[in-house]
């Protein structure tokens, strides 16, 4: 779908043109190891750059500038994969036949607000000023620490800190708090500088546009050198920790709902030929509203509002969780480990089958309908397959038959079953 | 008979036509893209709590969060869930309960007429009882129990609920885990049957469709199925006061940081059609030359530390209620409180928006307005909400076009004025104790 061109070592640009969308929509994406300090450095980066630049060295400026373009998107933004961290830098304008603007193309001084972010950044004395990576250092601090706040995100994060500790799985991309604060002005032109020369480069360009020419004109734009390919070999960290039985943990917080969460490991991950079986059997288990879990915990117990699974294919990894009164703990967990058994032993109708294959079908498909969409799910299927479409994978989706499904929910191993709730209702147990 | 209206400037055609029995069709085809987005929607929400049920002469006021039920309750039926038969037919379904709709969606990729097809049948045959509706009450509980962990949620609900003094915008959409307890599957078909009628509903498909074999689908369809006369619901809405109820509140929850929200009321909100757009986008602009991010305001509560990435502003305007509401996630309460207020004070003092600061926000929110046309749910969602107050989405460029200074001043005096506002804070646990 989308036409690649390497133009440098390391470097590659891939283009779409389409007129499905009114807007022209650019991505750099920037990876490299993934670890604590590369998470948090290249996170408060990611923020500094979007703050200003030399031409506009006030945030103020830079947003008036973006406000101009008739309020061109542009921010940067963080996140893993697999042992892999990625900065991104996203930029979007409205294709210029929808304005009625004399002020000459949008789209190209978008272009060159993006290339002083990354080659003439905000410096002064040749480093970037204090006040900002200060600042910038608190506000990912913050957003951190926020996570807290949000009880459902929090107990999935607490509940892989368990389970994968100082693992890929459980780091966050923002990095940790600490790593944060323990930024300096020096780190963090190491770390620009760094990614500049040494990152794997993916840039995407998808509109209405002359893509050819302009992917040209990008690559003469940024002037990235060549890169060796050797520093991020995708792989991927499925580390099967030996437990000789599942954890239970429980933990507490002020507040009502109890959040059930349980963690399986599996050895399919997203690089391995069943990984289309595994997605088969999460959307079985609960990926939707016809799944096992939503049918069994929800529409016939009624003990949540909702019991899902996902699976977290780059780490081998598949969780349930699901919001509850806590003192259905148990009857809970013992309802969902019935919906696996029942999978293990092959109880799988057709029906679920084929509304699972109908429904993976339609979110990939529909994912296609945004441009970020396809720029996301096509960066990272193209390791699988450089001409990667959703019909590929929907093949591999109609091959896949209960008894793989089967299969793959007998190569679940439970890992965890962790319970965050409040503390009065610890206290009446 | 259909309508066919073509936006030059957007290259989009809307299709249009009201069927005997009063629905609203609308299709907007869009090429390139995969999915059906399929929305049909009633007029009816959480404030709709009293009313003439039809067939009656006197009001009667339900129990709180029963739009919202009913919703929950639609998808049950004799013969089973109605999710199934969506995923059977590769379509992801929902529906969404607000202050003023109900509305209930699909977007698919394929089989476009059999899920249009469940959707208009599974809206229009309700199947409730005493058995069904006290089943769900379990899992509604876990839905607002899940709300009320969440410290967004309660702030902005709480800093409604502190400038409305009586209408019923103040109350929770779900309810509470108390009121939703006294719904009856009677009640259910006492608001279904006043609110469901096809003259008080739009459906909107817009996407991967063909304009007149949807409308052709939809028109036989509804001949086929018996609907009594359209008749116009009666509502009732106690008297509201300018004046915000509760100046401030205070909550603790178990977060990192202090949450601050500032609410402004509405005064005037009696109105409907063009002069409903123009005062809300008007509003829209005027939060942004404040407030946006390239604002004196954004620039100095960033510097100083007083707001952080979760900062945000939004206005929201419905006949019968609106407000603005800013917050952010903060250190400091008390100086965001005062820096706020004072650039409220500083533009209700000394008027001083220009026309360079318009200009530049006008051509924002223009570009703003494009992008969000790539979205199927933007359209259907949007252009619904619009519909039902009498405005028309696609005039958003043309009124955002003529734009004035004046026209922000009138909209900032009606949202700002002395005893409007309210200010709610939400602070960690142990500052509690």
């Amino acid at each position: 779908m989308f036409d690649k061109t390497e133009i440098r070592s390391g470097v590659t640009v891939y283009t779409r043109p389409t007129d499905q969308f009114k807007t022209i929509s650019l991505a750099i994406k920037f990876t490299a190891p993934l670890t604590e300090e590369s998470a948090a450095v290249r996170t408060v980066l990611a923020n500094v750059l979007e703050d200003s630049t030399a031409q506009h060295p006030s945030r103020t400026e830079l947003r008036q500038a973006l406000e101009e373009l008739y309020g061109a998107v542009f921010y940067t933004d963080t996140g893993k994969r697999g042992d892999e961290h990625i900065v991104t830098v996203y930029a979007e304008s409205v294709n210029d036949e929808f304005l009625r603007n004399s002020e000459g193309p949008v789209f190209e001084r978008l272009l060159a607000l993006v290339k002083e972010s990354l080659f003439e950044p905000n410096f002064v004395d040749g480093q970037f000023s204090e006040t900002i990576v200060e600042r910038e250092k608190q506000s990912v601090a913050d957003r951190i620490r926020s996570v807290y706040n949000d009880k459902t995100r929090y107990a999935n994060k607490r509940m892989l800190e368990l389970i994968r500790p100082g693992e890929p799985a459980s780091q966050s991309a923002n990095g940790t708090e600490q790593a944060v604060l323990a930024v300096t002005g020096e780190s963090l032109k190491a770390a620009f500088e760094d990614m500049l020369a040494n990152d794997r480069i993916d840039i995407y360009l998808l509109g209405d546009t002359d893509t050819e020419e302009l992917a040209e004109r990008t690559a003469g734009l940024f002037p990235f050198q060549d890169r060796s390919k050797e520093r991020t070999e995708p792989g991927t960290t499925a580390a099967q920790t030996e437990r000789s039985q599942p954890l239970h943990i429980r933990e507490q917080q002020d507040m009502k709902q109890g959040k059930l969460n349980i963690a399986y490991s599996t050895p399919v991950t997203f690089q391995h030929p069943d990984y289309p079986k595994m997605q088969m059997m999460n959307g079985v288990l609960g990926g939707f509203a016809h799944s096992k879990l939503f049918v069994n915990v929800r529409e016939k117990e009624s003990l949540a509002y909702y019991c899902s699974s996902s699976y977290a294919s780059q780490y081998g990894l598949l969780y349930v969780m699901s919001g509850i009164d806590a003192e259905q703990e148990e009857k809970t967990a013992g309802l969902i480990d019935e919906q696996i058994e029942a999978m293990r032993r092959g109880d799988i109708s057709d029906l679920e089958m084929r509304q699972t294959l109908a429904l993976l079908s339609n979110s990939i498909r529909s994912a296609f309908d945004s441009a970020k969409g396809q720029i996301e799910i096509f960066d990272q299927y193209k390791e699988l397959d450089e001409n990667f479409r959703a019909d590929h994978l929907i093949g591999k989706w109609e091959q896949v038959t209960k008894e793989d499904v089967q299969q793959m929910a007998s190569g679940l191993t439970k890992e965890i079953t962790y319970l965050l709730s409040g503390r009065e209702a610890m206290d009446d147990e | 008979m259909m309508n066919k209206i073509h936006f030059e400037q957007l290259q989009e055609t809307l299709y249009h036509e009201t069927l005997e029995n009063g629905l609203n069709v609308y299709v907007l085809p869009k090429n390139g893209f995969s999915k059906t987005y399929v929305t049909f929607t009633t007029k009816y929400g959480s404030v709709d709590r009293t009313f003439i049920p039809r067939g009656g002469s006197d009001f009667v006021t339900v129990p709180d969060g029963i739009a919202h039920f009913l919703e929950h309750k639609m998808f049950e039926k004799e013969e089973g869930d109605v999710f199934q038969e969506f995923s059977e037919n590769a379509a992801a379904a929902n529906a969404f309960t607000s202050f003023t709709r109900t509305s209930y969606l699909f977007s698919s990729t394929a089989n476009l007429y059999k899920n249009t097809k469940t959707l208009l049948d599974f809206v229009q045959q309700p199947y409730f009882t005493e058995k069904t509706v006290e089943k769900e009450k379990g899992i509604i509980a876990q839905e607002i129990t899940m709300y009320d962990d969440q410290a967004d949620w309660r702030q902005y609900f709480g800093t409604i609920a502190n400038l409305f003094k009586n209408h019923p915008v103040r109350i929770d959409i779900a309810g509470t885990v108390e009121t939703i307890q006294d719904i009856t599957a009677e009640h259910l078909y006492e608001c279904y049957g006043t609110f469901y009628h096809p003259s008080n509903m739009v459906f909107f498909a817009v996407g991967n469709v063909d304009p007149d074999e949807m409308l052709e689908f939809v028109k036989k369809d509804q001949q086929a199925k018996t609907f009594e006369a359209p008749e116009p619901v009666e509502r009732s809405f106690p008297e509201e006061p300018d004046q915000a109820a509760e100046p401030r509140s205070e909550l603790f929850m178990d977060v990192t940081k202090p949450k601050l929200m500032i609410g402004t009321k509405c005064r005037n909100t009696d109105m409907s059609g063009k002069e409903m757009l123009i005062r809300e986008l008007a509003s829209d602009v005027t939060l942004d030359i404040l407030f946006g991010r390239s604002s004196e305001f954004y620039t100095e509560a960033y510097n100083r530390g007083l707001i952080d990435e979760s900062f945000s502003y939004e206005f929201n305007l419905e006949n019968g209620f609106g407000f603005a509401a800013i917050g952010s996630d903060t250190d400091h309460p008390e100086e965001l409180e005062k820096l706020i207020l004072s650039v409220f004070d500083e533009a209700r003092d000394r008027w001083s928006i220009t026309g360079d600061q318009l200009e530049r926000i006008r051509k924002k929110r223009i570009g703003l307005f494009m992008r969000a046309l790539n979205s199927p749910e933007y359209i259907a969602n949007q252009f619904t909400h619009y519909n039902f107050n009498d405005m028309n989405l696609f005039d958003v460029v043309p009124v955002l076009e003529q734009l004035t200074t004046a026209q922000l001043q009138e909209a900032f005096r009606d949202f700002y004025y002395e005893g409007g506002q309210t200010v709610m804070t939400i602070r960690p646990t142990e500052q509690g104790k």
